[in-house]
């Protein structure tokens, strides 16, 4: 999941993929505006197939925030 | 439909455009009534891919009132080609869009009278005070009323404002020269309202189309920038086999293949539908085919469910020549260029060849399951023929070219060309540019590749402010013969330079009238004038393009005489003027 979620990162984020942990986020990767994180939003719904509520997105503040959402999903 | 990459993909690219050099260039500007991000970069790679140089300019979060009132906004100094006004119900009618029937039916009427006329006045004031063409979009009419069943009963409803205001703007700014209505109404019923509008990315960031559908909305816009361009598509070539019936006619014979009367045939028979509308809109129908050419005539001509007939096709090939020769010929023989070709065809074999010898032609598969595909897939090909204003001339187009055949029987019946000018009976009418044939002008120099001396490109503007110049004439000619009408097929431009000297700024034909003499008998007509207002020369350019060839020689073949960059000549000169046509 790792390794899926730090590519659409880095694709999204135009950022290289050696870059990226689990603490990046608006203050480290300089494309990440509020847009940007809306499309990576879309496309992580997309690829692991779950959708976070409005409330969910708005915790949502680092590249962590994702893998953690991810994970308490498949629990 | 053809599917759409995912918009990140197109953001991607966006930081990846070089910044080419290309010859075709637009600068297009985004307003909009709520987030439209992506929009932009979306559009410039699409503009990168067919090589046209885009230059962008997006205005703030909901200015757009502001953007427009403002004659020293960034807007006007950015002084676009072409602005996209985006707006929404929710824009226009605040809150009441939640809860209409706080007012009454009445006042309802009159507030959308009220919104509808300052749309249409801020439609024009952008158009007055900027030189940018406005494509504004229409309310997409939503599924929701706060009443539900009641909706349909109630005098002048939540559904009836938003279809007034789309009608109020529609009938306000149809002959607006500049400005053209997007119908973002069909692009939310073709997509689904559910799916263009997400209500968490409405909230989360006011976006209200949601982002998987931003490179659909950039691929329909991109229509008008390609329209503005004047990269217009003219020609459809169709294979026949699996593409205009189902089946093989060499295999399944007359009464085997499938057209009408079964699921299969049906969706054909849609499909030829589907063509014919536009074969009727003016653009022209071709067939290039492998096939014995008798059998596939025959059904043509004969089969009960055939819609489209002999006469819609302006050129057929139907032999077992090269696919790729086929169509260089229809090319010569339509005069149309093959940029300007559509290729159609079932066989993935027959597209990637054509495809890799002509690249310039646009090269369509016939999807394999054409029950599904066809109608829709055409839908996404109507768009590639779309031009900014539909003239008397592109709705007779048929006709003119079934007239030009009749005239090419005619040539090889009379032999020598001269005889054959003779008993053509050409007239030549010379018209002023006026309200009728400015929009025609316009159409002539954006699309003429050929018989076009300068190639230079006008907007209808321009045109309607040369007319106005006394320094300038502007003119054009409609073309008859014993055939029939060709229609305005010449246009020219004059710069009167001064007391001496006039310059020919655009002298361009129309294919389908080169070769008979016209050209000559209007550079006499242009040269008689300079003569009568005592102008001593007449001078004019050929600037060469990759297309303009036919026009290389006619100011050397009429007795200009070159000098530096430009042809003259002296009015004092004899000149021979054409005696087989005749000019009013």
């Amino acid at each position: 999941m790792t390794k899926t979620l730090f590519e659409i990162v880095s694709t999204v984020m135009n950022i290289p993929i050696e870059k990226i942990s689990d603490i990046s986020g608006p203050n480290s990767i300089p494309d990440w505006d509020s847009f940007n994180m809306f499309v990576l939003l879309d496309e992580i719904e997309k690829e692991f197939d779950v959708k976070f509520s409005l409330e969910e997105t708005l915790e949502i503040k680092t590249v962590g925030d994702f893998r953690k959402k991810l994970e308490e999903g498949n629990k | 439909m053809p599917s759409e990459e995912k918009l990140s993909s197109y953001l991607n690219k966006s930081k990846l455009i070089s910044n080419s050099n290309y010859a075709k260039k637009i600068r297009i500007a985004i307003l909009g009534g709520f987030t439209l991000n992506g929009l932009e970069e979306t559009m410039r790679v699409k503009c990168d891919e067919k090589k046209i140089q885009c230059t962008t300019y997006v205005s703030g979060y909901n200015q757009y009132n502001q953007e427009i009132i403002d004659e020293k906004s960034q807007l006007y100094k950015f002084s676009p080609d072409i602005t996209f006004l985006i707006i929404d119900c929710r824009n226009v009618f605040g809150e009441l869009f939640l809860n209409p029937y706080s007012l009454s039916a009445e006042e309802r009427k009159q507030f959308v009278q009220t919104k509808s006329d300052e749309i249409i006045n801020l439609a024009k004031t952008l158009v007055k005070k900027s030189n940018s063409k406005l494509i504004i979009s229409n309310f997409s009419i939503p599924s929701y009323s706060p009443i539900g069943i009641n909706e349909t009963r109630e005098e002048f409803g939540l559904h009836d404002m938003v279809r007034s205001l789309n009608q109020n703007i529609k009938i306000g700014l149809r002959l607006e020269p500049e400005i053209f209505i997007y119908d973002l109404n069909s692009f939310v019923s073709k997509f689904g309202e559910h799916n263009v509008f997400n209500y968490k990315q409405f909230f989360y960031g006011d976006i209200r189309i949601s982002l998987d559908y931003i490179p659909y909305l950039a691929q329909e816009l991109m229509g008008y920038v390609t329209a503005v361009l004047g990269l217009i598509k003219k020609c459809i070539v169709l294979d026949l086999d699996n593409t205009l019936w189902g089946g093989i006619i060499g295999e399944d014979g007359f009464d085997g293949i499938k057209l009408g009367d079964d699921p299969i045939g049906r969706a054909y028979v849609e499909f030829q539908n589907n063509l014919l509308a536009l074969n009727q809109r003016g653009v022209l129908l071709a067939i290039n085919s492998k096939n014995n050419f008798d059998e596939a005539i025959q059904v043509i001509k004969e089969h009960p469910n055939m819609i489209l007939k002999e006469d819609n096709f302006a050129c057929v090939r139907i032999n077992w020549n090269d696919k790729v020769a086929n169509m260089k010929e229809i090319s010569d023989e339509l005069n149309i260029g093959l940029d300007s070709m559509v290729f159609v065809d079932d066989d993935p074999v027959n597209i990637e060849y054509v495809r890799s010898n002509l690249p310039e032609v646009a090269s369509i598969q016939m999807p394999a399951d054409n029950c599904h595909n066809n109608a829709s897939n055409l839908k996404s090909m109507t768009a590639i023929f779309d031009m900014l204003k539909l003239t008397d001339e592109d709705k007779a187009r048929n006709t003119m070219y079934l007239e030009q055949r009749k005239r090419a029987e005619f040539k090889t019946q009379v032999g020598n060309l001269e005889n054959f000018l003779k008993q053509m009976n050409i007239s030549v009418n010379i018209k002023n540019a006026d309200d009728f044939t400015i929009p025609r002008i316009s159409q002539l120099t954006l699309k003429t590749n050929q018989f076009n001396l300068t190639t230079r490109r006008y907007q209808e503007e321009d045109i309607r402010k040369f007319s106005q110049d006394s320094k300038k004439i502007v003119e054009c000619a409609q073309i008859k013969d014993k055939f029939g009408d060709n229609g305005i097929t010449a246009a020219y431009i004059v710069n009167k330079d001064n007391e001496q000297q006039w310059t020919i700024d655009t002298f361009l034909l129309s294919c389908r009238v080169i070769g008979r003499g016209v050209e000559d008998g209007i550079l006499s007509h242009i040269i008689e004038k300079a003569r009568k207002d005592g102008i001593s020369q007449v001078r004019g350019e050929y600037i060469k393009t990759e297309k303009n060839q036919p026009a290389e020689n006619l100011f050397v073949d009429f007795g200009f005489k070159k000098e530096g960059d430009f042809w003259i000549f002296d009015t004092n000169d004899q000149f021979k003027k054409p005696k087989h046509l005749v000019i009013s």
